[in-house]
């Protein structure tokens, strides 16, 4: 988030009550929705990324800045330019969100938000250290070469973010039908944080579930399948300096000992990938599953 | 600058009070294997399509040894209030120390974790040994 006015700002204190009542709805109803450890974590993720942001923000206006000269129209600060902004700055989040888990360069710093086995709100804030760095802003480019201002960009963006926290809980089961046909909702959150092979790389939408339903990617949650949250292949471990960069450690590894022409594989392709096929990619884990389920009952 | 420092400030002391009351709340505490489905189930999920053919539990429910009919032999082991799991390799090591194994990954931040696998602990340290070979 580039310098300026930041909704989530003025949110952060509304986040900290809700992850308070959900810790004290789950001590009622789920005590294992929570692990003091991971909820360390997560949080200590969300300040350092806001610590990140804040040393990376002034980059990230200056990019914003100079690119914005070069604007194809000039966008009024009109009702419509909020509305259309904010609906637009939401598809470039779902594209965004695809290629975060589609090319290993960008998942190995949104791997953090996943890193959790658990799901609930103090997940939402375990927010990654690198985005900046990863170049994960230039998803929103576009929106400031057809001219929308900067700051409505960023303030939208901010919007989006809040929108976000609310549906990392599973104390919310279902919603209105109307509801969960538009937007995104904690049913279709928790499909998108499963590492059951039949949930993997579903769900990418921000706010509007749409993009999903449009773009073939949605996945509805199923009563047959218990969800487990994650990864594919677990942490393990609570090492903060871990969590952070470990993809990032495993990439330099990989391309250091992978053979020249299979070198930038490692940074394009999807995680899992391997130039010798020793390892998994989640297209692949999930023929396997499927190749695993029994056969329906002949009729 | 200032506000911002104190900003960090509040937001670190307001970090560390959640995970003091989620602590006091007793939340997340206490997982353990109940038994050997129990133990086929969490190895299905961390590998797909790995199907057991030998385990050994720990006596307490905070690990296990699993081998599938490929030969490979997965470690399964406590993190927080679920599990992780490992495929052990070449660089595993395990040291036994009467009936029980202390086994590690190669993976420092996954550490190591002794089980306590009674009779079984010396059939598996041998099995292990083999791995690294």
């Amino acid at each position: 988030m580039a310098p300026g006015f930041n909704p989530v700002d003025f949110a952060v204190p509304g986040f900290i009550l809700l992850v308070l009542i959900e810790m004290v709805w789950a001590r009622r109803k789920s005590p294992d929705a929570y692990e003091p450890r991971d909820t360390l974590t997560s949080l200590a993720m969300g300040l350092g990324s806001s610590v990140a942001g804040l040393l990376t923000a002034g980059l990230v206006g200056a990019v914003f800045l100079w690119l914005y000269q070069f604007r194809l129209f000039d966008i009024p600060w009109t009702w419509w330019a909020w509305a259309l902004c904010f609906v637009l700055d939401d598809l470039a989040y779902y594209v965004f969100h695809r290629t975060a888990h589609r090319v290993r360069w960008f998942w190995a710093s949104h791997v953090n938000h996943h890193s959790s086995q658990h799901y609930n709100l103090s997940t939402a804030l375990r927010q990654t250290w690198t985005g900046t760095i990863a170049f994960g802003f230039i998803f929103r480019l576009p929106l400031l070469l057809i001219g929308f201002p900067p700051a409505m960009i960023f303030f939208c963006a901010g919007l989006n973010l809040i929108y976000q926290f609310w549906f990392h809980t599973e104390a919310i089961k279902q919603c209105p039908r109307w509801f969960e046909a538009v937007m995104n909702t904690p049913s279709h959150h928790r499909v998108h944080h499963a590492t059951n092979p039949i949930y993997l790389d579903r769900n990418y939408a921000g706010v509007f579930i749409v993009w999903d339903r449009m773009f073939g990617t949605f996945q509805a949650e199923q009563d047959d399948q218990q969800i487990r949250y994650g990864i594919v292949r677990q942490l393990g471990s609570f090492n903060l300096l871990w969590v952070a960069f470990h993809e990032w450690i495993a990439i330099a590894r990989d391309v250091w000992s992978a053979p020249w022409g299979s070198k930038l594989g490692y940074l394009w392709r999807p995680p899992g990938w391997s130039h010798d096929g020793s390892r998994d990619t989640s297209d692949a884990l999930r023929t396997r599953w499927q190749a695993l389920q029994p056969a329906p009952p002949a009729e | 600058m200032l506000l911002q420092l104190a900003q960090l400030g509040v937001s670190l002391a307001a970090i560390l009070l959640l995970a003091w009351i989620a602590r006091k709340l007793r939340l997340g505490e206490d997982v353990r294997i109940a038994g050997e489905e129990h133990a086929r189930r969490l190895a299905e999920e961390a590998i797909c399509g790995f199907a057991a053919k030998d385990l050994a539990l720990d006596r307490a429910g905070i690990g296990a040894l699993l081998r599938d009919t490929q030969g490979r032999v997965l470690l399964l082991r406590r993190h927080g209030a679920h599990f992780a799991a490992r495929l052990l390799d070449s660089h595993a090591f395990a040291r036994l120390d009467r009936n029980l194994l202390t086994i590690g990954t190669g993976e420092q931040t996954f550490g190591t974790i002794t089980l306590d696998l009674g009779d079984q602990a010396q059939v598996w340290a041998s099995s292990l040994r083999r791995l690294g070979n």
